[in-house]
């Protein structure tokens, strides 16, 4: 058994559309941030690892460049929209190898506007001249087939997203800062059936920074630590007979998160999942175990996942309304999680929360992460 | 199967797809020689007993409608204009080809439904050939 790894600090740069700033000047704010709420200087880090997706060849070290130059090693970590949180849990292997004992991540993006492309098409391709390649649609095929299987309804969908912009009105980092009515989400412009605009995360910019320590080396800083108790990363596995349109093997991983960390979905107090459209919630709650295979549509409609419901989901409003700077995403949803168990959520605050549960998956990547104080 | 009147034009499939053209055009795609499985487009080793080196195969040109939904909008550069439907579709092999649906109302599509390939014109390239590309269709009912 290695060393127990602890979420020291975090902080982010506000998400939003930040045309006038650079990627140094989101990175600064967040890793400052972050250093200021571990009490650790940036001269004692050991380790960056940094998740980003398109910002160009070493973009990760320029960014912690920002706030300092040290010669440390420093890893650029890319898996799509799990970039920052794969880029955690490289540096929370190491911190258990005993490599390292105090290790920075720093999760990044400037995105363009509009539609986001999919998988499997370079320009020009069958798939990318045709249209194919479009992510709403990866949800959306997603969406069509669980309203075939399971009778879930749009609206189910929807109250997922209207969930999150309640939550997101509460959260000042949250780049939609405003609630939506169901029929606002209903109403609102249809991309790709029954996917529509407010059901689909925006393009954003923003940073996220996040801390890991040793225990050992954690107890200098604090008397009440959280932990980054047990994480599990995968692909798609090829299964004779399966379709693996899914964003990949989501129950695997969590299973082997729960066995690990000797908890089961019931112990969850507050969890973070991948919306990057608002079918993401429904899939996920069965995926994660909250409820049975089939029932996600009404389980997320009841308000189950509300801050006040039996598993609290998103309180920070999600990819949906938070937004999702992909490579920031990740260290985005630990900042979340860890000031729940800290009890500093403030207004999204679930009331005694002590074990944690985060998904993020990245076009066919995906990592499951439990936390626990 | 319908192609453009084009009498002396060379055809070539569009990059990307591995469809062969002509009297009966068909997807190409992997028969592993092994444990007969299916794959598309082709590959080198069979993802379910790892066989290397898969036998080239011309795929079923009917399967069923697994899932799908209607695009409302475009990405740039996409040849079909939205709305139009993207699918999942299954073939008897047990392949699943991603696919766009050609001649049919978006509102009248039901996962299940009975499809075939269809072959169209997408573009000319410079040298004057036709580029051609593949879709699926609602089987006509006889």
């Amino acid at each position: 058994m290695g060393e127990r790894v602890v979420i020291l600090g975090v902080g982010l740069h506000p998400f939003g559309r930040h045309p006038d700033k650079s990627i140094g000047d989101l990175t600064r704010v967040a890793a400052l941030a972050a250093l200021k709420d571990a009490g650790v200087e940036f001269k004692d880090i050991q380790a960056g690892f940094c998740g980003h997706v398109v910002q160009g060849v070493g973009a990760g070290l320029r960014a912690f460049a920002e706030v300092g130059m040290t010669g440390i090693p420093i890893t650029n970590v890319e898996l799509a929209c799990a970039s920052s949180s794969r880029a955690a849990m490289l540096a929370a292997d190491a911190i258990v190898g005993g490599v390292y004992d105090l290790a920075m991540v720093i999760g990044l993006e400037k995105m363009q506007r509009g539609l986001l492309g999919g998988v499997g098409g370079a320009e020009g391709s069958y798939q990318s001249k045709m249209g194919i390649n479009l992510m709403p649609a990866l949800y959306a095929l997603m969406a069509q087939r669980h309203m075939h299987l399971y009778g879930t309804k749009h609206e189910h969908f929807a109250q997922a997203s209207v969930k999150s912009h309640r939550n997101g009105a509460l959260n000042p980092n949250a780049q939609y800062q405003k609630a939506l009515t169901l029929e606002d989400v209903l109403n609102s412009r249809m991309i790709a059936d029954p996917i529509t605009l407010y059901e689909c995360s925006p393009t954003t910019d923003g940073a996220s920074a996040v801390i890991l320590a040793s225990e050992k080396r954690a107890r200098q800083y604090t008397n009440a630590p959280v932990f980054m108790d047990t994480w599990a990363g995968g692909t798609h596995k090829y299964i004779r007979g399966e379709s693996d349109i899914l964003e990949g093997p989501n129950a695997l991983i969590a299973q082997k998160v729960y066995a690990k960390a000797g908890i089961g979905p019931e112990d969850v107090d507050v969890a973070q999942v991948h919306d990057a459209f608002s079918p993401g919630e429904v899939f996920l709650v069965e995926e994660l175990g909250f409820c049975a295979q089939g029932e996600g549509g009404p389980f997320v409609w009841e308000g189950n996942t509300e801050i006040t419901g039996r598993i609290p989901i998103n309180t920070d409003g999600g990819l949906l309304s938070r937004g999702h700077p992909i490579g920031a995403t990740g260290g985005a949803m630990i900042t979340e999680l860890t000031l729940q168990l800290r009890g500093q959520a403030g207004q999204r605050q679930v009331g005694g929360a002590k074990t944690a549960l985060m998904h993020n998956a990245g076009i066919g990547g995906v990592n499951v992460i439990a936390f626990k104080r | 199967m319908s192609t453009e009147a084009s009498t002396e034009r060379n055809q070539i499939p569009i990059k990307g797809a591995r469809l062969r053209l002509g009297e009966s055009p068909a997807l190409v795609g992997s028969r592993c020689p092994s444990c007969d499985e299916h794959f598309y487009p082709p590959r080198y080793v069979c993802l379910n007993c790892y066989q290397e080196g898969l036998d080239e195969v011309a795929l079923s040109t009917s399967g069923e409608l697994w899932t799908y939904t209607v695009a409302r909008m475009a990405l740039p550069g996409t040849l079909t204009a939205a709305p139009y439907v993207i699918a999942q579709v299954r073939l008897p092999e047990g392949v699943q080809v991603a696919t766009v649906l050609a001649g049919v109302d978006p509102e009248a599509v039901r996962i299940g439904m009975p499809l075939e390939l269809a072959v169209e014109k997408a573009s000319a390239d410079s040298a004057g050939n036709d580029v051609m590309t593949f879709k699926f269709r609602p089987v006509k009912e006889s």
